[in-house]
């Protein structure tokens, strides 16, 4: 569906003749496949979410406000998105105006002395950390890596990431921010609010943002964030990451009080225990279990594959033949990585010294064949970095998280390896790549420090194979009902299939209404649905926010 | 292959927009961190990789038809393999330079061409160059050097001047440098004159498949019968073009950038430099020479699936990813120029970014061009250098066209030139 020749015409006139197109090309540009990966619904083959009626690429925050009061005029629903990385991103309701937030994508200040940075939301996470590392500070980037938002990990996601043990959550980072409220109007949340600066999400100035954002985030459906300061965290290196080797084995010799490690245990209780004592003694600038995303049975291999120019995913098999791979993926099966920082070198020493001794306590072992220099020093510019993010998709082309085994770590670990088997058995049926059933990763770390591990098993299969997209929904389903059985919940397999249905639109509200009725505390989206009548009470974003009025 | 032969790297493309950026690991900074002056320019989606996989699928899917947007999107592509290099920092089985190419084709063979290319190939079928003028002045750049003409004479080498050094009277001159080079270090070489046939780089860029096959062929065949072994070019599109495309017809000639055969002439001292100068230079790697000048490797194959999904090619597929391109052979160069001192910019190697002049860009979108043009000469100029140096014609024509038009007052030069300055 197209818009009104005038109304395409009011618009064109906000942003400009170059900043406007509904070309049916472009606008099939901005469609998410269902058969993709960050769904948490799916996937369904050949299913796109739909069409916008037109694209626009606002440039700043008058011409974002100017749009959302002509969309409240027409009663036209808008979805604003950055950096387009999940389906969350793109309309899920036809003759939808679909905003590109690309043009907005600077960073209009970095506060040395009081540790923020005011960004734009196209600001990814590679380019403000490049330029916060120029003034000894450093940004935290989200689990799906630098290519990404950061304004809109902040205000509109949660944010987390391998860093989240130093850097924190980014929805706990965002400080002051700039709302283009459902309305039109404009909303300054935070000390920005009291013209007292961005310092401050919370005051003095109006504290909103449980309303605007929650624990969750509204996900581009509760008007459209142009603005917001994000919080920054030391960076004792160097003001540039110093990058060698051949793409895309690039790696970086940091400093003597950089080190990066992969460690590994006996028992998934010894690695529980690890994680709770990293977190007693405050060690660490960031751990994540990132290289098991390639599977249990093939993450050393695939290291070796990554940090070697001239291999290829050819070469997996004949290098998962060699003696040496198999003993160092055996030896790593319970492993994460974690790298140290030092401010001071008595800082670095101590570290190192607790963290071996953590080692000692809980029988743990330093995998010495990731620790090689070469290894070591691609996988600490990966993790610090966090620009490889695109290997999710690396075997098939799609991947999704399954299980999300989200808690602490106890809880985690219990179940992790249940999962792991679970998933395995069906590996074998061919839909989805035989990885080893255990493709669990995450952060360790989160919420103030600790209090959480082991997240999604990293499930891949060929969007362009109708069989493999079959049968991973298939796994998906028993892997929910599998979940829901063992009383471990509704797993990140389905996370979002209360807000966008098989056919790439909005879930029906029969739908929605039972899934939010089941829930433990259904009042939460009757409380949202409050906040939705009165701040968007022409109801123009999507059931990404969600309510619940029965 | 055929547009529908990447129907499955359509619905495979991981949508993360990793294409429009220079690796990440490289990024330095806010300002020099896009890699795709396209996507970079025109900011919808649709103009970058990514983007282009979803137009093509709704192509080939009859979801859309051809426009001025589809055109436009299409042809804005400089082909420049940036979005290249970074997609597959992470991706072992997408090739979205080789499907923007098919897109290109396909849009050709449909009739959706552009005048302004149209006029090139006008020019080609008439005057076998791309620059409309006479082919029988295609020789008069060496007028003075006394060459031998092949095929009549002989030479070891064949010097292949390519269209622009042949025709741009502002910049033959360093055609004829560095043929007077490669001389004083006692190389015969010669060249075909008015033999010599445009590469059909430029026009394999644009989506003209059956005309490169053409021009290709007659450049193989004319070089066969002056018995050639070894072709020297100072220019990257035709040194890319001889090196990456005309294997795939049959041709086995050992091809050099003067740039390579400088490289090998100072390392076996065939070449010393007694003059200093006194500058500081930045180099800029042409897409060509750079990340597109990776050696052949020829392959036929099938995708197969190994651990049930996992995405691999029988025999094992050649990776082109930038890796293996030519960026040391200049820096070599220039490192030993008495005086001369090299500064790098933020995106270079593997992640350059593009002078703009490429994939029929510079003729049909000027605009675009020159803006491409001018991004890269300010990174040049941040980076304190006095000159900005180049090994291809076309990104030297282009750099000093966007100074024209700005008055920034940095010079550009041929890397042979301050070879020779420097003999």
């Amino acid at each position: 569906m197209t818009l009104p020749k005038h109304v395409y015409k009011i618009l064109e006139d906000i942003v400009g003749a170059r900043n406007i197109s509904d070309d049916l090309a472009v606008l099939d540009s901005y469609r998410y496949s269902l058969a993709h990966t960050a769904i948490h619904l799916g996937p369904y083959y050949n299913t796109f979410t739909p069409r916008g009626a037109a694209v626009l690429l606002p440039g700043s925050t008058e011409e974002v406000q100017a749009i959302v009061k002509l969309c409240n005029q027409f009663k036209i629903k808008f979805k604003a998105s950055s950096t387009f990385w999940s389906a969350q991103g793109y309309p899920s309701e036809d003759n939808t105006i679909q905003l590109d937030m690309r043009r907005m994508d600077n960073i209009l200040e970095i506060d040395e002395k009081n540790m923020f940075a005011v960004i734009e939301p196209g600001v990814i996470g590679a380019t403000l950390q490049a330029e916060a590392m120029k003034v000894g500070l450093n940004a935290h980037i989200p689990g799906s890596g630098c290519s990404c938002s950061i304004l809109a990990t902040a205000t509109s996601y949660f944010g987390s990431g391998p860093s989240n043990l130093y850097g924190g959550w980014n929805y706990e980072n965002l400080l002051g921010a700039e709302w283009v409220m459902p309305t039109g109007d404009i909303f300054k949340i935070g000390s920005l609010g009291s013209d007292c600066g961005w310092f401050c999400g919370e005051g003095p100035g109006p504290s909103m943002k449980g309303i605007a954002r929650g624990f969750l985030g509204a996900k581009g459906a509760m008007g459209v964030f142009t603005k917001c300061a994000i919080k920054l965290f030391a960076w004792p290196g160097p003001k540039t990451l110093p990058v060698e080797g051949t793409v895309p084995a690039y790696r970086s010799v940091l400093p003597e009080n950089f080190k990066a490690y992969t460690v590994a245990f006996p028992s998934w209780k010894a690695w529980a225990d690890a994680v709770h004592m990293i977190w007693d003694t405050g060690i660490g600038y960031l751990a994540h279990r990132q290289f098991n995303m390639f599977g249990r049975d093939l993450k050393y291999a695939m290291v070796k594959i990554l940090t070697d120019p001239t291999k290829t995913l050819g070469d997996l098999e004949e290098l998962l033949k060699d003696p040496e791979v198999q003993k160092v993926t055996q030896d790593s099966m319970r492993d994460f990585q974690i790298v140290l920082v030092g401010m001071t070198p008595r800082d670095i020493a101590w570290q190192e010294k607790g963290f071996d001794e953590i080692l000692a306590q809980t029988g743990g072992w330093k995998v010495e064949a990731m620790n090689t220099p070469e290894i070591r020093n691609w996988a600490l510019l990966y993790l610090i970095r966090l620009g490889h993010k695109n290997l999710n998709l690396v075997f098939g082309g799609s991947y999704d998280g399954c299980f999300g085994l989200l808690g602490a770590v106890d809880f985690g670990t219990t179940h992790v390896e249940e999962a792991g088997m679970f998933k395995r058995d069906w590996e074998m049926h061919g839909a989805i790549v035989q990885a080893g059933g255990d493709c669990t990763m995450g952060p360790i770390g989160g919420q103030g420090g600790g209090g959480t591990g082991l997240w999604e098993n990293f499930t891949c299969f060929d969007p362009s194979d109708q069989e493999s997209v079959a049968g991973t929904l298939e796994f998906f389903d028993a892997a929910t009902r599998y979940g829901l059985e063992k009383g471990w919940g509704v797993g990140m397999e389905k996370w979002n299939s209360q807000n966008r249905g098989p056919d790439g639109k909005t879930t029906p509200k029969e739908e929605r209404d039972r899934i939010h009725l089941a829930a433990p505390q259904p009042n939460v989206f009757r409380y949202q649905n409050k906040v939705r009548e009165i701040f968007n009470p022409n109801n123009l974003g999507d059931a990404y926010y969600e309510t619940l009025d029965v | 292959m055929a547009l529908e032969d990447f129907a499955a790297e359509m619905d495979r493309c991981s949508q993360c927009s990793y294409c429009k950026w220079i690796p990440y690991d490289q990024v330095k900074s806010w300002r020099f961190s896009k890699n795709c002056p396209s996507i970079a320019y025109h900011n919808f989606n649709s103009y970058s990789a990514r983007g282009r996989y979803a137009v093509a699928r709704s192509l080939i899917n009859g979801q859309s038809g051809y426009s001025d947007a589809v055109r436009e999107i299409v042809f804005t592509c400089l082909t420049c393999g940036s979005c290249d290099v970074s997609c597959k920092v992470c991706r072992y089985n997408l090739e979205p330079l080789e499907m923007v190419r098919e897109l290109k084709t396909r849009l050709v063979d449909d009739g959706q061409c552009l005048p302004e290319h149209q006029a090139i190939i006008n020019s080609l079928n008439k005057e076998s160059n791309t620059m409309g003028s006479p082919r029988s002045e295609r020789g008069r750049w060496a007028d003075e050097l006394d060459l031998p003409h092949l095929p009549q004479d002989s030479a070891e080498v064949l010097f292949h001047a390519g269209c622009r050094f042949s025709y741009d009277k502002e910049l033959q001159k360093s055609a004829r440098t560095a043929v007077s080079t490669l001389r004083k270090a006692g190389v015969n070489i010669g060249i075909l004159a008015e033999h010599e046939m445009c590469c059909g780089g430029r026009i394999y860029s644009m989506g003209y498949r059956d005309e490169f096959t053409r021009l290709a062929k007659a450049n193989i065949a004319a070089w066969a019968k002056a018995g050639v072994k070894l072709v020297v070019t100072s220019c990257s599109d035709c040194y890319h073009a001889f090196k990456r495309l005309y294997p795939k017809l049959g041709s086995q000639i050992k091809v050099f950038h003067t740039v390579e055969y400088i490289d090998l002439l100072i390392q076996e001292g065939r070449l010393k430099f007694q003059h200093e100068i006194p500058l500081s230079v930045t180099f800029h790697d042409p897409c060509h020479l750079g990340r597109q000048g990776e050696p052949y490797i020829p392959w036929e194959g099938a995708e197969k699936k190994i651990k049930g999904q996992i995405v691999v090619y029988e025999p094992q597929k050649p990776r082109y990813n930038g890796a293996w391109g030519i960026y040391d052979a200049p820096r070599n160069v220039l490192k030993h120029l008495p005086g001369v001192e090299l500064v790098e910019m933020e995106r270079i190697r593997e992640y350059s970014w593009c002078c703009g002049a490429g994939g029929g860009v510079r003729e049909a979108y000027p605009e675009f061009s020159q803006w491409t043009a001018m991004e890269r000469l300010t990174e040049a100029r941040s980076t304190g250098a006095g000159a900005l140096v180049t090994a291809c014609p076309w990104c030297e024509r282009n750099f000093l066209d966007a100074l024209k038009t700005t008055g920034n007052t940095m010079k550009v030069y041929d890397i042979v030139d301050l070879v020779q300055e420097a003999l």
